[in-house]
């Protein structure tokens, strides 16, 4: 098979379910944390797509905000740290 | 001026073709040796052997052999090597020795038959006479036996996922970084047959960027107060920090038109006298213009001073360690770590120091050129023969990252801590002005016609 088909299956998948992670978790900062790996791998798929300005820059620009989501995500939805773990469940 | 001596694809292409074809060669003698009918497992074992010498699974050993070693010269020699220097230096600083457990502490050398009575003068007072270069070594051995605990209301999986995410993306940025012309990751010969990598400077501010991520979600997912707060606190440094680092670096980029570190550094390399109106302080005289080499940080002061005290705070050093106040946070956003798991993510500030101030120097100190004695020798490269030159590229590179660095550590071990409010006046009110001064600067000269 060919190498590149091969990463971009594997590319592919771990990114679809990267972004299905980030709209199914409970907890805020774990969405944030599939968020990154997903826009981290679209920047990925840009470099195998010969496009690696744009892709250098997806990951520079996307994932470098992210902390940024997390910042707001923290310090605006909840008062406490975390949940405790068994209200979690 | 080509002197490495260093040919990291070239030399880990030979190696793996070498060692293929003699298990190529091991292989079929097994299928040769027997009598009557090869059996089908000869069968398969030539397959094997005929696998190991084809082109790609070279290219692929090739692969894993550069990038080994890059990751081992990074780690096992550099992190060390920094570690040690800064632990000896900062103990001169103090007025007191330092650390002193080297080979000629360990007692039981003095029991090996003939040398051992180089060290039986040690045995009396085994600590106080070695350079202190194990002491590192011994500080991870008891790292790596300690017991990893996981707090028990903490997020295990992201608690579990920061410390490798923050390594990953370290050792992401050695990637981009050439160490000379011939020792470096990412290389393609352009269209002169020059080494260079067209993306390199915006492939490292990638990977520089990535870390944050790691220290906010290691700092949360701790479930404490103060691990909270140091992540808080870092990742408002570091976002701070990382606009005046950008934009220092566009300020050398608009100067030299290019994001190669290959071509930013052969642009250092022609004298500031070709580049610019010739410099002559010898009166009279109307040849040999003075020879100044062109590097940057002549002609950037201005940027050359913002990616200095940036690259100091992306590595929260002394002066801008509020991430990790001692006094007021713990240990920071990196409490409730033990074991190797606090050694990674502890080392990767040391890796993040050596990449910055890599850059510092492919940057605004001309790389790994500097003036150098011819010698009769050359080695075979991948180009063909590269003569060697005294202090070859590689030792220059060293030289100048470890002079950066042995700066970085005497700032701070002499500065006071920096306070948080003041720490985003400087980022936001000082620096980023700087920096963009500089950028106008280097448009300027560009306009001018002071550089192309």
């Amino acid at each position: 098979m060919d190498a590149d088909l091969a990463a971009f299956l594997i590319l592919s998948v771990v990114e679809i379910a990267a972004a299905y992670l980030v709209v199914s978790s409970k907890r805020l900062v774990h969405s944030v944390f599939w968020l990154s790996v997903t826009l981290v791998t679209i920047g990925a798929i840009y470099i195998l797509l010969r496009a690696e300005f744009l892709g250098l820059i997806q990951i520079i620009a996307y994932a470098g905000a992210v902390p940024i989501l997390f910042l707001f995500g923290i310090m605006l939805t909840r008062r406490k740290i975390m949940e405790e773990p068994h209200e979690a469940e | 001026m080509s002197g490495h001596i260093v040919d990291l694809f070239g030399y880990s292409h030979a190696l793996m073709g070498w060692l293929m074809a003699r298990a190529h060669d091991a292989i079929s003698g097994i299928g040769s040796g027997l009598a009557g009918p090869a059996p089908p497992v000869a069968d398969g074992l030539s397959n094997m052997g005929a696998v190991l010498v084809a082109p790609w699974f070279i290219t692929l050993q090739t692969w894993l052999i550069a990038v080994t070693a890059v990751i081992m010269w990074c780690t096992a020699v550099n992190l060390l090597l920094m570690m040690w220097m800064e632990r000896k230096f900062y103990s001169r600083l103090h007025d007191r020795v330092g650390i002193k457990i080297g080979l000629t502490s360990m007692g039981f050398l003095a029991n090996i038959p003939i040398l051992g009575r180089l060290f039986t003068n040690f045995v009396k007072r085994p600590s106080h006479l070695g350079t202190g270069f194990l002491q590192n070594v011994a500080d991870g051995v008891k790292l790596v036996q300690k017991e990893n605990i996981t707090p028990a209301k903490a997020d295990r999986f992201t608690f579990h996922v920061a410390p490798v995410l923050i390594a990953v993306s370290t050792l992401l940025i050695f990637a981009g970084i050439p160490f000379s012309e011939g020792f470096a990751l990412m290389k393609e010969p352009n269209a002169d047959g020059l080494p260079s990598n067209p993306l390199g400077i915006l492939f490292i501010l990638a990977a520089f960027g990535l870390a944050p991520i790691g220290i906010l979600i290691g700092g949360w997912s701790s479930n404490n107060k103060y691990t909270l707060l140091g992540g808080m606190r870092s990742a408002a440094m570091l976002l701070s920090y990382e606009i005046p680092l950008i934009l220092s670096i566009v300020a050398v980029v608009v100067l030299t038109g290019s994001l190669d570190p290959f071509e930013i550094v052969r642009q250092q390399t022609q004298g500031l006298g070709e580049a610019m109106p010739p410099l002559s302080f010898l009166p009279g005289s109307g040849a040999a213009p003075l020879y100044i080499p062109n590097w940057f940080f002549l002609v950037q002061f201005p940027a050359f001073l913002v990616f200095f005290i940036a690259a100091l705070a992306e590595q929260e050093r002394i002066p801008f360690d509020l991430p990790e106040a001692e006094a007021e946070l713990v240990e920071g956003w990196l409490t409730e770590y033990s074991g190797m798991r606090f050694g990674l993510v502890f080392g990767f500030k040391w890796l993040r120091g050596l990449a910055g101030s890599a850059l510092l120097v492919i940057l605004f100190l001309g790389g790994w050129t500097g003036p150098a004695l011819a010698t009769p020798w050359s080695i075979p490269t991948d180009t063909g023969t590269v003569p060697i030159l005294l202090p070859p590229q590689e030792l220059w590179f060293m030289l100048k990252v470890y002079g950066v660095f042995f700066l970085w550590v005497w700032i701070s071990w002499t500065f006071p801590r920096v306070r948080i409010d003041q720490i985003l006046n400087i980022g936001w009110k000082k620096l980023i002005p700087l920096a963009l001064l500089a950028i106008f600067l280097s448009i300027a000269l560009r306009l001018f016609g002071v550089y192309r």
